[in-house]
């Protein structure tokens, strides 16, 4: 039997055991509000070294990929381009065309995604931005490939992605043609992707089709990339059809993305297709070999102009060599004649008297 | 010093090293969806050398700084928490559990538990949450158990660990 000590402590164990799991169901069935700002609260205070702990290592593990890649880049980059060195802005060229924040028109914010360790990463992201750099609840959350979600909650030096993967995630949206609205959801099945919904029965959607947010209801603003349509899900004849959409953006693999703050107007810009892209290419080519034949060009003309500045005071700068006279002749042999000064230049031209009686006129003219 | 003190102190120690590995190492490492949950292997090392009622506030606190990080549904990550670090704590009384392979074994169990009771609270009823359970939670359960046998290994002498299993 066990012993009155014994008892209570069992006792004190089920009473502790109970007590959690009391405040566990009332955080679990308590408005969500409340949840969110004791969440927002914790990652602010006691967490908060965690956070800048996963924040470093981040920073440190994305930091050594970049390098990597970079110095991979740049290894092969320069055995490449040796004989075409234009080759090499032309990389660097690329990758700021490849970069969203360039083309975004809009104001944002960098974040790098904190991933967790729970099986439900992914339908939420920690971001390692927060109020102060400027994020506020529904911002419009994108990677470069398009959508990832929207900004849920909001503390001070972090934030709560709801990712396109929530189950309560939807987004009024188009097709790129423009021939079909609806709502995009992820997929009832929990297959993993997006369904277009609510198309009328009547606008077929091809496979391959874009679909763009429409920037109805004011949270996304319009021609960010949701997805591509790849097939129907279900159709109620007469009625509508639901497609399924491969979703553009990953966000269980985004490390960063941008929140876009109080985005106006059409992104679709933002987000070219490769082959606009590739336009972007040839076009920024084709710039940069005006350029560089504008900057042979110049250099030429540079070069031209130093040489013949040199050869001018070369010219200017040469003294006759002076003729050496020894005295002992210099009696005997006629002096030479004293260096006259040049005559004017208006001064008449000697008369054609000494002629020799065989040179002909034109010698003296020549 | 005293021995209960001494234990405590080191059990600490080993605890804090796993928080920081959870948050430092652990995003370098390669799949985060598959590599070890460091927070939840220093969460059971501590539920098995302690009563049922301190596991269980020591897990509803692990667990309300998961659902402060990854806030699926505020309350479900505490919830999990508690209930596998109270069970942790019974079944090693229940297991006398200590050697190495019942430790890791309780370790791998507990991630998939958690998992699941996280899954299943969180109210996602769908083909991914049989993926998770199939799939991804027994591949971090196992990573998780692995690493929990080098960290019993490593500090043998602390935890007071059988090697004849």
């Amino acid at each position: 039997m066990a012993s009155a000590s014994e008892r209570s402590y069992t006792r004190r164990d089920t009473v502790l055991f109970l007590v959690c799991l009391g405040l566990s169901l009332f955080g679990l069935f308590s408005p969500a509000s409340w949840g969110q700002g004791i969440s927002a609260g914790l990652r602010e205070t006691v967490l908060w070294p965690l956070v800048w702990l996963q924040v470093r290592a981040e920073e440190g593990k994305t930091s050594r990929v970049r390098l990597r890649a970079i110095t991979a880049q740049r290894d092969s980059a320069s055995y490449l381009v040796q004989g075409l060195p234009s080759l090499l802005a032309e990389n660097e060229r690329l990758r700021q065309l490849l970069s969203l924040s360039r083309r975004l028109r809009t104001r944002y914010v960098a974040a790098e995604v904190l991933h967790q360790s729970q099986a439900t990463d992914g339908r939420t992201l920690l971001l390692s931005a927060g109020s102060r750099e400027g994020v506020s609840a529904f911002d419009p959350v994108v990677a470069p490939e398009g959508l990832v979600g929207v900004v849920l909650n909001v503390s001070d030096r972090s934030s709560i992605v709801m990712t396109w993967a929530h189950p309560e995630f939807r987004v009024s949206a188009f097709t790129v043609t423009g021939n079909a609205a609806g709502v995009v959801a992820p997929s009832a099945g929990g297959e993993g992707g997006l369904e277009f919904r609510g198309v009328p029965y009547r606008d077929s959607v091809p496979v391959g089709t874009l679909v763009l947010s429409s920037g109805l209801g004011g949270v996304y603003p319009k021609g960010i990339p949701v997805g591509t349509v790849t097939g129907v899900v279900r159709e109620q004849a007469g009625w509508e059809r639901v497609y399924r959409v491969q979703p553009a953006a990953n966000p269980g693999s985004a490390a960063h993305v941008l929140v876009l703050i109080a985005p106006e107007g059409d992104l679709a810009r933002a987000f070219p297709s490769d082959s606009a892209l590739q336009a972007q290419r040839l076009d920024s080519l084709e710039r940069l070999r005006v350029a560089d034949s504008v900057a042979q060009a110049a250099r030429d003309a540079r070069v031209r102009r130093t040489d013949s500045l040199a050869a001018i005071r070369r010219d200017t700068t040469r003294v006759p060599p002076r003729r050496v006279v020894r005295p002992d002749t210099s009696a005997a042999s006629p002096s030479p004649a004293p260096v006259s000064p040049a005559p004017p230049a208006t001064a008449p031209a000697p008369a054609p008297a000494a002629r020799s009686p065989g040179a002909s006129p034109g010698d003296t003219a020549r | 010093m005293i021995p209960a003190r001494a234990n405590r102190i080191q059990l600490a120690v080993v605890l804090l090293l796993l928080v920081a590995l959870h948050f430092y190492v652990r995003p370098r490492l390669w799949g985060p969806r598959v590599s070890p949950d460091f927070l939840l292997v220093g969460l059971m090392l501590f539920a098995m050398r302690s009563g049922p009622g301190v596991s269980a506030v020591a897990g509803f606190m692990v667990g309300l700084a998961a659902d402060s990080l990854t806030p699926a549904r505020f309350g479900a990550g505490a919830l999990a928490h508690t209930v596998v670090a109270y069970v942790a704590s019974w079944a090693r009384a229940v297991f006398f559990a200590d050697n190495l392979l019942v430790n890791a074994a309780f370790v791998a169990a507990g991630v998939w538990l958690r998992d699941f009771l996280v899954l299943a609270v969180s109210g996602s009823g769908d083909r991914s949450v049989l993926t998770e359970l199939a799939v991804y939670s027994p591949l971090q359960a196992l990573s998780s158990a692995l690493f929990a046998l080098v960290v019993l290994l490593a500090f043998r002498e602390w935890f007071s660990i059988r090697l004849d299993a």
